[in-house]
């Protein structure tokens, strides 16, 4: 494990076959924001489609942290798939309000929340529902 | 019998022949004779009254260009001496304890400098001079005093003398300021150094004579403040300068700056400015000093030198040279201050101040131009990431608005339009912006953002950021909309579009350093170029990222 000045520390649950749940810890900037993409490029390789982004311990986000989560958003589009970010730090939550993110990316109070939300999702037709 | 005369040999002593004892007679009677001409203490010994000599002694203490006291014995019931009473001190005295002058006049000195007693002797030196009327006189003598229990000392020159009965204290400490000044002066001649010191609270300012020469202004003449420094010297130094202002005032740490300065006799010298801040108790800056050195000989050596440095390091140079084309690419575009536009009743001012580390050059960009439509165009903007993409993409999105901006399209519709060519940039780019249209006819500000923070409006004394409507940052995706908003300026007004690159901080909210802005913002006096001087000094992000401010001031 790389650790940094500013160690960033992730974990990836899978709720579902298909829903990736990244708990992220620590400071999205431009020194972890690499590291953080990494992660996200891993589960879309393997197929995942709906990204779950736990940010409540994320004290700070900027610019570059900012464009990872727009990058794997405009990914997930095109799967189609969705990403949906959870309880933002208030800091956090002003920064995505801010640059209208919050616009886009929906935000949910809790993990349920956003599952729920999934699943309100139209299904893609070429997807196999049952899974 | 008027009196006794005791001599005192150390070695008992033969008989003496007579021509000795008549010699010594005659030394007995010269001495009686300089006694008497001192009025011996009169009435009750124990009722210390306010003699003629005293009042005249008190008199000589306020002439005196040091610090002086006039003590008057203090006896006890039986006429032996206890102490001395201070009954005057002059207004040269400085208490050591920094105790209010009325405080130690009056009291008794071994109780106001109870250390008196102590090694240095002083009481008893003093207590000989009375008994003797033999002053003492004394250079370098160390001197203790009592602050708040902790013995400070000090290095004085000192001078006990008897008048009447009054003793005559006198103090000079020893200034090492002194004893070098004349040494340093010769010294600044020498290496071409001008000397300075700032009262911050006051405004008062310091030159010594050799800054005058050096900026080749007159002795009588005032000095120019370090805030008006950008004034004085070659508009490509600004950034330098700023970030030198920036270091010793607002982190209020020691900086050091190389420019031109730009004298009025039209000569150019290379000039280094050093300085360091002066913090009281309370941990406010007090003052600020330092020294301006011409360099301009040492200036030309060096150029000499990095061109034969360049040569060398040709080889390494290919890593940093991407970094260096971003950086001259902005720079290009956007000179780090602008000529002022020409619009009716409004004043308008930019900033630029780059990374400081060549590798973060950014995309920050703004803009001010006036439209065929005789509207204002004004913009800011910040492209995500650092470099050469970064530089590229801010030159095309920067361009790109100015072209539509042509069209007479409303901010809004110009922000979607924007972000389409923002989203078919190579490389997923994603930009902030806040774009307005300002219309001097009317004094109004159509104004739209796209995921960047809203402008901030001063007015009186008062700054406050303007609503945050609506607006996705572009590129992200490839259809956005963007909420519109309409302020109406009044005369006096001033309005500011700035970049994060002010206000970013790792251990803030972007509410808190936008507080500060906003305080920093309303309190800046002046014209519109020394708000956005001081908005760049005093801003506190920490991020060393770049930063661009638009600023106008309705006239």
């Amino acid at each position: 494990m790389p650790i940094a000045q500013n160690p960033l520390s992730v974990e990836v649950t899978l709720p579902r076959e298909d829903v990736a749940l990244l708990t992220v810890e620590g400071y999205l900037d431009v020194d972890t924001a690499t590291e953080f993409q990494h992660h996200l490029a891993n589960q879309l390789h393997h197929g995942r489609r709906h990204f779950l982004l736990d940010l409540s311990a994320v004290p700070f986000m900027d610019s570059s942290g900012m464009n990872i989560i727009l990058r794997v958003y405009q990914e997930a589009r095109e799967l189609p798939g969705s990403v949906h970010i959870i309880s933002p730090t208030s800091a956090v939550r002003r920064i995505l309000d801010l640059t209208g993110v919050s616009i886009t990316v929906p935000v949910s109070g809790s993990v349920d929340e956003a599952l729920e939300r999934v699943d309100r999702l139209p299904q893609a037709p070429e997807e196999d529902p049952g899974s | 019998m008027h009196g006794v005369l005791e001599i005192v040999w150390p070695t008992p002593l033969p008989e003496q022949p007579p021509q000795i004892v008549r010699q010594v007679e005659a030394l007995a009677e010269l001495c009686a004779h300089t006694l008497e001409t001192y009025t011996a203490p009169s009435g009750p010994p124990h009722r210390p009254r306010m003699l003629p000599d005293a009042a005249e002694l008190m008199d000589l203490a306020d002439g005196l260009h040091d610090p002086a006291l006039v003590l008057l014995p203090y006896l006890d019931a039986s006429g032996n001496l206890l102490d001395f009473r201070i009954q005057h001190v002059n207004s040269r005295f400085l208490d050591p304890a920094g105790r209010p002058r009325a405080m130690v006049s009056g009291s008794l000195l071994l109780e106001a400098y109870p250390m008196a007693a102590g090694e240095s002797e002083l009481f008893q030196r003093i207590e000989r001079v009375y008994a003797t009327g033999e002053p003492f006189r004394a250079k370098r003598m160390n001197l203790t005093a009592l602050v708040g229990q902790v013995p400070l000392s000090a290095i004085a020159d000192i001078s006990v003398s008897r008048h009447g009965s009054g003793i005559l204290f006198i103090w000079r400490i020893e200034d090492e300021t002194a004893r070098l000044a004349s040494l340093l002066q010769h010294a600044q001649r020498l290496g071409r150094i001008g000397g300075f010191e700032e009262n911050l609270l006051t405004g008062e300012i310091t030159w010594n004579g050799q800054l005058f020469d050096l900026y080749g202004r007159p002795q009588t003449s005032s000095p120019v403040p370090l805030e008006d420094l950008p004034a004085h010297a070659h508009p490509d130094d600004a950034v330098a300068i700023g970030r030198f202002l920036r270091t010793l005032l607002h982190h209020r740490r020691p900086a050091s700056a190389a420019f031109r300065l730009q004298r009025p006799d039209g000569v150019t010298r290379h000039i280094r400015v050093v300085a360091e801040p002066v913090l009281d108790t309370d941990d406010r800056l007090l003052t600020v000093r330092g020294a301006y050195q011409d360099i301009s000989a040492q200036h030309w050596t060096e150029v000499a030198l990095a061109a034969t440095r360049d040569q060398l390091a040709h080889t390494e140079q290919h890593a940093s040279e991407r970094d260096r084309l971003a950086l001259q690419l902005q720079r290009a575009i956007m000179p780090p201050t602008q000529a002022p536009l020409q619009v009716p009743d409004l004043d308008v001012a930019v900033r630029y101040r780059p990374a400081e580390a060549e590798q973060l050059v950014g995309g920050d960009w703004y803009d001010a131009v006036v439209l065929p439509s005789r509207l204002v165009l004004l913009c800011v903007g910040d492209v995500a990431g650092h470099g050469i993409e970064a530089a590229t993409s801010m030159v095309v999105l920067r361009n790109a608005l100015r072209g539509l901006a042509v069209t007479g399209a409303g901010p809004g519709q110009l922000l979607s339009w924007l972000n389409i060519v923002a989203h078919h940039l190579t490389g997923a780019v994603t930009a902030t912006a806040v774009c307005g249209l300002y219309d001097p006819a009317s004094r109004t500000l159509r104004w739209a953002r796209a995921g960047h923070l809203p402008p901030v409006l001063v007015r009186g004394d008062e700054a406050a950021p303007l609503p945050l409507v609506r607006g996705m940052l572009l590129g992200a995706v490839p259809e956005a909309v963007y909420e519109e908003a309409e302020v109406q300026l009044a005369a006096e007004d001033n309005l500011l579009m700035y970049t994060d690159g002010l206000i970013e901080r790792r251990d803030r909210s972007v509410e808190e350093s936008l507080t500060h802005l906003l305080t920093t913002a309303a309190k800046a006096p002046g014209t519109l170029d020394q708000r956005l001087d001081r908005l760049l000094t005093y801003s506190r992000s920490d991020t060393d990222d770049d930063t661009c401010i638009v600023g106008i001031r309705v006239g």
